[in-house]
């Protein structure tokens, strides 16, 4: 070894053909395992990637519709749904579909009257929902005692809302309202910055 | 029958012949002690901690039958597993109470080591090697406690997974990459970490982990496999809670090795600054001590700083881990401000432990330099504890009536289990193991004695084996590198030269084979790498320090040496 990095390094700046040699095995390591790291896509589960809009699924079946849906009024829907109905259970699928009272603009037929928060309370992850009643009108959570904000989903009390951003604010889908009057959930994103990540938080958009 | 059991039948033939066989494997790298007499568990923690690992094997492989991962069927597989099964209640609890118990030795194991500064002399990599090993040791428990489902195991997990959600840049990629989303993949993911991920990267560091000289205690194994099912029976774990979000929780608490964490987390801080990067920097600062002890001793006497910041964090680690598990039990306040750890108040005590750990090891150190100078003034306590003092019939009496109680407590035992008191039986197990370690003490007390005058013991392997073990390059290098050592070296040197034969040498002994191992490669390698200071050094027990190459081979085999060398001395 030693006998031979001496003329190397005598060469000067030229490479020598053993460390050309060196070069190439080195590159022919890297591009044979490269196309392994795209396998981590293996880990995550995928179910979550949907890149077409999804009905807003009531507990009786039918599609939700601007035209029925009750002012100061909730649903808890599951999304996404499969197949399996012990999935469908699972909490992590569980959102509350939420029309706004009145006085926070509630009555109008466009999505800014309706939210759709996952119920997965950003605590300790018990099942939280929204009460209409008179001086109430908020999402309370039965476990500790969190309190979310229907029009944000921001936690106003409880011990959600000591924990720093994101994680005081439920994560959000959007939603979208066709020519009958259905209302649609747009295609998620899984972030922080986008529509949340279940049972974590959202940063709320600017 | 004495003269039959001398015999060598065709089944002790077939056991040498596989013994023999050994040579042929890796295992002739290692070599086994089993001690002829009573040797401190302290130097053999890690092995006591690597039994608890089989043990944990062996159950956890027997639970995996009835166990099923899946989200709605968890907690009810246990508690089948619990209440249906036949001895799944004891499988369980000997999982359970083992895996504390893992944990427990793995702690001891790593503080002994951190006090006796046997992190040295190229140990590095035991050392690095065993930290990684005990973070792993803590994440197996924690996922196998997740996997039950039951409330606190989702507040564990809720944890866990919120803790990597606050990771910057990587956090949520690393959430949905390791956790899955939803409870369905939680509990399969975390029930295939804890039952494969977890335990071969375990299993692949052990190998660079385990040091060559090992001791195998027989008694010391049985004794504390019969206090894990003692306690199983004295404390049976409980089921918790099946875990439903609709139903609100009652209050729990982690498992006790992570209520230190719980309590920084209480504080309502920041997650990633309480939960991530707190304990981050734990570990680091345990990872890199053997790199930042420079100290040329070992004992902790010796090495003030070290074992001030040692003192400190086991004061943390006592404090925050009784905090994390306190809660106001004043059930007129809100939850939440029963759980709130006021952040300003928990930080001041943590630093004010500071100085108060720093102060209580300069008392330490100062009352233990000076029990040493009282001891050189007064002569020796002849005798160990160690050996059984009885007459050869009274061994004959005693083993007779333990073999008696064994027969008494089978039958207890048994009919326990016929009237559905699992409990008990499992105590009694454990009482059952506790008699065995109890009969194999005094049947090697017994042998020891038959075989009057004990023949010299094992001191001589490592004599044989140290010249293969030094390179012979190693001997030179010892006046290269005197400079430093030089200070150290050659007082303690003359000291034992000038007056051999005084009582000043040898009280220091007991110190030494109490607190290290270190002095047993003094006394064998310094023999051979260093002609100057010869035999005399044998006695000496203090003046171990890093100039002996040889001496990365002092492992727990060594440490039975020099109290059976120190023994024989006095």
């Amino acid at each position: 070894m030693a006998a031979q990095q001496t003329p190397s390094r005598g060469a000067g700046r030229r490479i020598s053909r053993r460390d050309f040699l060196k070069l190439m095995a080195a590159a022919g390591t890297v591009m044979t395992f490269t196309p392994f790291i795209d396998w981590g896509k293996f880990l995550p589960n995928p179910t979550g990637n949907i890149s077409e809009r999804a009905k807003v699924e009531l507990p009786d079946g039918s599609q939700a519709n601007v035209k029925t849906f009750q002012v100061n009024h909730s649903e808890a829907v599951v999304y996404p749904k499969t197949d399996d109905p012990a999935l469908n259970q699972e909490a992590f699928r569980t959102w509350q579909f939420i029309r706004l009272p009145e006085e926070l603009g509630g009555n109008k037929n466009d999505p800014s009257a309706f939210r759709m928060y996952s119920m997965v309370c950003l605590h300790l992850w018990c099942l939280w929902k929204y009460w209409p009643e008179p001086g109430r009108k908020r999402g309370e959570c039965p476990c500790h005692g969190s309190m979310y904000d229907p029009l944000t989903g921001k936690a106003f009390a409880g011990p959600a809302a000591l924990q720093s951003p994101p994680s005081n604010v439920l994560p959000m889908l959007d939603l979208e309202i066709d020519g009958n009057g259905d209302i649609w959930i747009k295609p998620p994103n899984w972030s922080v910055d986008g529509n949340g990540i279940v049972g974590f938080g959202r940063f709320i958009r600017a | 029958m004495v003269a039959s059991l001398e015999r060598e039948n065709s089944l002790v033939g077939f056991f040498r012949w596989l013994y023999a066989g050994v040579e042929r494997t890796i295992f002739m790298g290692m070599k086994f002690t089993f001690p002829s007499r009573f040797v401190s568990p302290l130097g053999f923690l890690g092995m006591l901690t690597f039994i608890m690992f089989i043990i944990l094997g062996i159950t956890g492989a027997l639970l995996m039958l009835w166990y099923e991962p899946i989200l709605d069927r968890a907690w009810d597989s246990v508690e089948n597993i619990n209440d249906v099964i036949p001895y799944g209640f004891h499988m369980r609890n000997i999982h359970y109470h083992a895996s504390n118990a893992m944990v427990m030795l793995a702690l001891l194991h790593m503080y002994y080591q951190y006090f006796s500064g046997r992190y040295k002399i190229r140990n590095e990599i035991l050392w690095v090697t065993g930290i990684i090993l005990g973070v792993l040791t803590i994440l197996e428990a924690f996922t196998g406690y997740d996997i039950i489902f039951s409330e606190r195991a989702e507040l564990a997990i809720s944890i866990a997974a919120s803790l990597t959600n606050s990771i910057p840049i990587l956090g949520p990629q690393m959430r949905d990459a390791f956790f899955g989303a939803g409870f369905h993949d939680f509990v399969l993911r975390f029930y295939a970490f804890h039952v494969f991920f977890l335990p071969i990267a375990m299993l692949g560091l052990m190998l660079v982990h385990f040091p060559r000289f090992l001791v195998f205690d027989v008694p010391m194994v049985m004794a504390i496999t019969g206090a894990v099912m003692l306690t199983g029976g004295v404390f049976p774990v409980e089921m918790g809670l099946k875990f439903d979000p609709n139903v609100p929780p009652g209050i729990t608490v982690p498992e006790w090795y992570l209520t230190g964490l719980y309590a920084f987390l209480r504080t309502q801080y920041d997650k990633f600054v309480t939960g991530v990067a707190w304990p981050g920097l734990f570990i680091f600062t345990l990872l890199v001590i053997p790199f930042i002890d420079r100290y040329k001793r070992f004992s902790w006497k010796d090495r003030p700083i070290i074992t001030a910041i040692g003192i400190t964090s086991i004061a943390q680690i006592i404090v925050t881990t009784y905090w994390g598990f306190y809660i106001d039990p004043d059930r007129t306040k809100s939850l939440l401000e029963r759980l709130v750890i006021d952040p300003i108040f928990f930080y001041l005590v943590m630093i004010l432990l500071v100085p108060l750990s720093f102060g209580f090891t300069y008392m330490m150190i100062k009352l233990a330099k000076n029990a040493e100078a009282n001891a050189k003034l007064q002569p020796k306590k002849p005798g160990g504890k160690s050996s059984v003092n009885i007459s050869q019939k009274w061994i004959y009496i005693v083993f007779v009536a333990l073999l008696a109680f064994q027969v008494y407590l089978n039958i207890a035992a048994y009919y326990a289990v016929l009237s559905g008191m699992k409990n008990y039986s499992l105590f009694i197990i454990g009482i059952i193991m506790l008699v065995f370690a109890a009969m194999f003490h005094i049947f090697r007390s017994g042998r020891a004695m038959a075989k009057a005058p004990p023949p010299k013991p094992i001191s001589p392997p490592p004599r044989v084996t140290k010249p293969a073990l030094t390179p012979p390059s190693t001997s030179p290098s010892i006046p290269a590198s005197s400079k430093e050592e030089k200070p150290i070296v050659a007082p303690s040197a003359q000291k034992s030269a000038g007056n051999p034969s005084s009582p000043q040498n040898q009280p220091s002994q007991p110190q030494s084979s109490r607190g290290t191992s270190a002095p047993a490669s003094s006394n064998s390698s310094s023999t051979i790498s260093d002609p100057t200071l010869s035999d005399i050094n044998l006695t000496n027990a203090t003046n171990m320090t890093t100039s002996s190459p040889s001496s990365p081979s002092n492992e727990n085999i060594s440490s039975t040496n020099s109290t059976d060398v120190d023994r024989k001395k006095v």
